[in-house]
C-alpha cells in the first residue's frame, strides 16, 4: 500500500485493457513511446474546480493502485434514465488529485479555460475529419457483411430444421437463401456506432495536453492542508475514504473496499490550535450515534511539534450510556 | 490506414483505447440492459476467501458496467450541431420524444440549450458535432459546461432530476417581473402620495390646512413616517408639492409654493417651528381675574390694507359667558373630591412633613405603595423593566400571548420587497412533476412544482434575508435548495408555520 515506491516506468498497459477487447488499430497510431507512456499516467480533467476521471483505466488503476474510490456522477451507459447506479464520469476529492499528482500517477491535468489553446490547422483539422469519416465507412461495410452472415446462419438453420422435419418446402427456402446476396440491404441508418464516453482522440493535438500539475489553481489553505494531510494518514493505515458531507464530517473511512463494506467512522478534521464550541462537539456525538458510526476527530501534528512529519492525533467519539 | 499516410508525424493522432471495432458494435446491439442488483454489505473484512471471491465478483460487475460504452442505431440518433457563439446546440435532423418537454424554436430551426443536449448526449438520443466531429461526453462537459451556460453542480442537479422523470427548465425571473412591479407600486408610500393629491380638490385642502402649522404630514398612511421628521418629510412634501402643482386651484398653489420656499429651508434639520408662541397670547377671559380685562388693538402691520382698529372692550362678551359659580350635585360633587384630593400638594401631606430625609420620604411613598397595589410587587412592577402583564389580565391563551409577544409574527413575505438585492443568490429551474408530462406544452407549462436554487456545503447557509428574497421571486411556488456535495443531491425546504396561540 506504500504508494511512494510505486514505478510507473517500464509497467505494462494497464488491466483495464483485458475488460474490453480493444481496437488493436490503434495501436498503430501510437508510433510513439513516450505516447504510450502518456497513456499509462492517469489523466485527470478539471470541469469548474471538480476534478473528474473520464477513462475507464484510469478510474481501474486509481482505485486498485491507490486506493481512491471517488463517486461516478454521469448517467450509466446500459440505463441512462435512473440514479441508482451512474455512469463515469469519476469525481474524485481535491486530495485525491492533489495525491494523483504528487505521487506521480497522474501527470496531465486538463483544465479546459486555462489550457493553452492551440488552434489546429486546418489542415490537419481535414485529415481528422477524413479519419473519422473513414473509419464509420469501414465500420458500415464490416457491419453490413457481419449482418449479411447473420441472415444466413438463421436460413440455414431454419433450413436444416425442415430438413430434419422432412417437410415439403425447403426449395423455397434454399432459393431465399440464393438470392439474399444479392436482395440483402443493411441500411446506413441500421448500423451502430459509438457515442464515445471519453476523448475519442480524433481531433487531438498533443500539445494541447495539459500544463503543470503545478499550475493547478487551488488555493492551499490551513484547512485544505489540514484536510490533505488527514487523508494522506488515512490512506498510508490502509482505509478506503469517500466524502461524508451528508453525514455532516469531511470523510467517511472504511476498513474495506465501499462495494462491500459499510463505513466505519465519520472523520472530522480540526486544525490543532482552532477551538470548536462544545455544541459542535455535541452535534457531531449525536449524529454519529445516529447513523450507528464512530466519531473520528482528526487533527495533523503540528511538524514543529513532533519527530516524524505529517502525523495525526486523533480522537474517536462514542456515545456510551452510564450503567 | 490510408488516411494517416501522408500525415506529419508531429500531426498523429492518437485515438483512445476505447474506441470499438465494428464487430464489438455489431454485438453490443444484443445487449442486456439489465443492471445486476447491489448485494448486502459486510460488516468486517476477515480476509476469507468467499469474502475475497465477494468483493471480486462485485468489482467485476463494476467495471463492466463503468466501462461499457454507449451504441446506437445510427437512425435512432438526432444529429446536431454545437454553435460555440450563440451558446446553443441547433438540430440537423428532426427531434424526437424529447421535443415535447425540451428545446425551441429559432427561426425555423429546432435548438436545445446546452445543458439539454448534453443530457441527450449522455442518454444516447442525440449525437452533437462541432466542426463535422462528434462530440464525446467528456467533450460535452467541457464545452457545453461553463460560468455562462451553465456550472457542473447546476447540470449535476438538472441531470437528477431528469433521469427521475421531472421537466426542468430555466428559470428566467422576467416572467416574474409584471407581478413583481404591482406589488411594489402599491407598497411605496411616495408614488401612493402622488396618486392621492391627483385625485380631488378636496384632498388639496386638508394638506393645506396642514401645512399651516408646523411642517409636518398628518395623513394616517404615512403615519409611519411622520416621525421621523426631516428629510423623509421633505422628500414626501416635494411629491405631494409636485402633484399639487398640477392639479387646479390658483390660490391654493400661492399658498402652497409660498409656504414651500420657507418650509425647503426650515426642513433642512428638524422642522423648527416657525411660531413663537412665547409672544402670541391668547387672552384670559373666563377665569374671575378678567373681570375687566380688555384686548389690546392688534399690531396695524398684521392688518390688511390700512385698517385699523382700536381696543376691544370685552365687558359686553362676559356677560355672555355664564360665569355663575357651579352647584354640582352630590355624586359630582363627591367625585371632585376625589379628584382634588389626589391633586392636592404633596407638601399638604402630614405624613410627609414628617419625613425628616429623602430616605424617610421614599419608604412612606413604598409603604404607600404596596398597601395599594398588593398583587404587585415593588421588585418586578417598580423597575425600569416592568412585566408584561400580571395574573388575571387575560382570559385567553391567544390574548395573553398577544399581550407577551416581544416579536410579533409576520408573514414570511413582508418587507421582501424592500430588501436589498444579492448577486450571490439565484433561481436556477423551474420543476414540474413527472406525471404532468404527457399534456406538459412548453409554450404554456404552467405554474411549476417547485423552484430550485443549487448550492454547495461550501458556501454559506441561506439565512432569513435570502429566504425571503427568493420566495418573493418566486411568487407562490415554493422554492427549495439543492445542495450538492461531491455527487450527492439533497434538497432543502423552508415552510412557513405560524405557531398555534389558542385552541380556536
Amino acid at each position: 500500500m506504500d504508494w511512494t515506491t510505486t514505478q510507473l516506468v517500464g509497467k505494462s498497459l494497464p488491466n483495464g485493457q483485458d475488460v474490453k477487447c480493444r481496437d488493436r488499430e490503434s495501436a498503430i497510431t501510437k508510433t510513439d513511446q513516450g505516447n504510450a507512456a502518456k497513456d499509462r499516467t492517469i489523466q485527470i480533467s478539471i470541469c469548474g474546480s471538480t476534478p473528474l476521471l473520464w477513462r475507464s483505466v484510469d478510474i481501474k488503476q486509481s482505485r486498485d493502485e491507490v486506493g481512491v474510490i471517488g463517486t461516478l456522477i454521469g448517467s450509466l451507459a446500459r440505463q441512462p434514465r435512473q440514479n441508482n447506479r451512474l455512469g463515469r464520469p469519476l469525481e474524485i476529492l481535491k486530495e485525491e488529485a492533489r495525491l494523483l499528482l504528487e505521487t506521480g500517477e497522474a501527470t496531465d491535468v486538463r483544465h479546459p479555460d486555462k489550457s493553452k489553446k492551440v488552434s489546429e490547422s486546418g489542415e490537419s483539422h481535414l485529415n481528422a475529419v477524413q479519419l473519422y469519416q473513414a473509419r464509420l465507412d469501414r465500420s458500415y461495410e464490416e457491419q453490413c457483411s457481419l449482418a449479411l452472415e447473420e441472415k444466413k446462419a438463421v436460413l440455414h438453420r431454419v433450413m436444416d430444421e425442415k430438413q430434419n422435419s422432412n417437410e415439403g418446402p425447403e426449395r423455397a427456402v434454399r432459393e431465399r437463401l440464393c438470392s439474399l446476396e444479392k436482395s440483402f440491404s443493411f441500411p446506413r441508418s441500421a448500423m451502430a456506432v459509438q457515442l464515445c464516453t471519453a476523448r475519442a482522440g480524433f481531433s487531438h493535438c498533443p500539445e494541447e495536453l495539459a500544463f503543470l500539475a503545478a499550475d493547478w489553481p487551488e488555493p492551499r489553505d490551513k484547512h485544505s492542508e489540514a484536510r490533505f494531510r488527514v487523508y494522506k494518514d488515512l490512506r498510508r493505515k490502509g482505509f478506503y475514504l469517500t466524502a461524508a458531507g451528508k453525514f455532516g464530517g469531511d470523510y467517511l473511512v472504511y476498513p474495506g473496499d465501499p462495494l462491500r463494506f459499510h463505513a466505519h467512522f465519520i472523520a472530522l478534521c480540526m486544525p490543532m490550535d482552532e477551538s470548536s464550541p462544545l455544541s459542535d462537539i455535541l452535534t457531531i456525538a449525536r449524529l454519529g450515534s445516529n447513523v450507528k458510526k464512530t466519531v473520528l476527530l482528526c487533527s495533523p501534528r503540528d511538524p514543529s511539534d513532533s519527530q516524524v512529519e505529517g502525523d495525526v492525533v486523533y480522537s474517536s467519539l462514542q456515545w456510551s450510556g452510564m450503567v | 490506414m490510408a488516411a494517416n499516410d501522408g500525415v506529419p508525424e508531429a500531426l498523429q493522432v492518437l485515438l483512445s483505447d476505447e474506441l470499438l471495432s465494428p464487430s464489438e458494435l455489431f454485438k453490443e446491439r444484443s445487449r442486456s440492459h439489465k443492471i445486476p442488483v447491489k448485494g448486502q454489505k459486510e460488516f468486517l473484512p476477515d480476509g476469507s476467501d468467499q469474502q475475497r471471491a465477494r468483493l471480486q465478483k462485485s468489482l467485476d460487475e463494476h467495471w463492466t458496467l463503468v466501462a461499457e460504452e454507449r451504441v446506437e442505431r445510427l437512425g435512432n440518433l438526432v444529429s446536431a450541431e454545437w454553435i460555440p457563439k450563440e451558446k446553443l446546440v441547433k438540430l440537423l435532423s428532426p427531434a424526437g420524444k424529447f421535443w415535447q418537454t425540451m428545446g425551441f424554436s429559432d427561426r425555423g430551426k429546432q435548438c436545445l440549450l446546452p445543458e439539454e443536449a448534453l443530457y441527450l448526449m449522455e442518454c444516447g438520443s442525440v449525437q452533437v458535432f462541432y466542426k463535422d466531429l462528434p462530440l464525446s461526453i467528456q467533450e460535452g462537459y467541457e464545452c457545453l459546461l461553463s460560468p455562462e451556460t451553465m456550472t457542473l453542480h447546476q447540470y449535476q442537479v438538472f441531470g437528477h432530476l431528469k433521469r427521475l422523470g421531472y421537466v426542468v427548465n430555466r428559470f428566467d425571473p422576467r416572467d416574474m417581473q409584471s407581478k413583481q412591479l404591482k406589488r411594489k407600486r402599491s407598497q411605496s408610500p411616495g408614488s401612493r402620495l402622488c396618486e392621492k393629491q391627483s385625485a380631488t380638490t378636496m384632498e388639496q385642502t386638508t394638506v393645506e390646512g396642514e401645512c399651516k402649522g408646523e411642517v409636518q404630514i398628518r395623513e394616517p398612511d404615512l403615519g409611519h413616517v411622520a416621525p421621523e421628521q426631516g428629510t423623509t418629510q421633505q422628500t414626501s412634501q416635494d411629491k405631494s408639492m409636485e402633484c399639487v402643482a398640477n392639479s387646479d386651484g390658483a390660490s391654493a398653489r400661492n399658498w402652497w409654493t409660498d409656504m414651500s420656499g420657507q418650509a425647503q429651508a426650515a426642513a433642512a434639520q428638524a422642522a423648527a417651528p416657525r411660531w413663537d408662541f412665547s409672544c402670541i397670547v391668547f387672552p384670559d377671559l373666563g377665569s374671575h381675574r378678567a373681570n375687566s380685562a380688555t384686548l389690546a388693538a392688534p399690531d396695524p402691520s398684521l392688518l390688511p390694507g390700512a385698517l385699523e382698529v382700536g381696543e376691544c372692550k370685552v365687558a359686553h362678551w362676559l356677560r355672555k359667558l355664564n360665569l355663575k359659580k357651579e352647584r354640582l350635585s352630590r355624586r359630582d360633587w363627591e367625585r371632585q373630591r376625589e379628584r382634588d384630593r389626589y391633586k392636592r400638594d404633596i407638601n399638604d401631606d402630614r405624613e410627609v412633613r414628617r419625613c425628616r430625609n429623602w430616605m424617610e420620604y421614599l419608604d412612606l411613598m413604598e409603604k404607600r405603595r404596596s398597601q395599594q397595589h398588593k398583587e404587585r410587587p415593588a421588585h418586578l412592577w417598580e423597575q425600569k423593566v416592568t412585566p408584561l402583564t400580571h395574573p388575571g389580565q387575560c382570559i385567553s391563551h391567544r390574548e395573553l400571548l398577544e399581550q407577551i409577544s416581544i416579536i410579533p409574527s409576520c408573514d414570511l413575505l413582508e418587507g421582501a420587497s424592500r430588501l436589498p438585492w444579492s448577486d450571490k443568490w439565484r433561481i436556477c429551474f423551474n420543476v414540474y412533476q413527472p406525471d404532468t408530462v404527457a399534456e406538459f406544452k412548453k409554450s404554456h407549462p404552467g405554474k411549476p412544482y417547485t423552484r430550485l436554487c443549487v448550492c454547495s456545503f461550501d458556501g454559506p447557509v441561506p439565512d432569513l434575508c435570502v429566504i425571503k428574497q427568493l420566495s418573493i421571486l418566486s411568487g407562490d411556488v415554493p422554492v427549495t435548495f439543492a445542495v450538492v456535495d461531491h455527487g450527492d443531491i439533497s434538497f432543502y425546504c423552508f415552510k412557513e408555520f405560524k405557531l398555534p396561540t389558542d385552541i380556536y
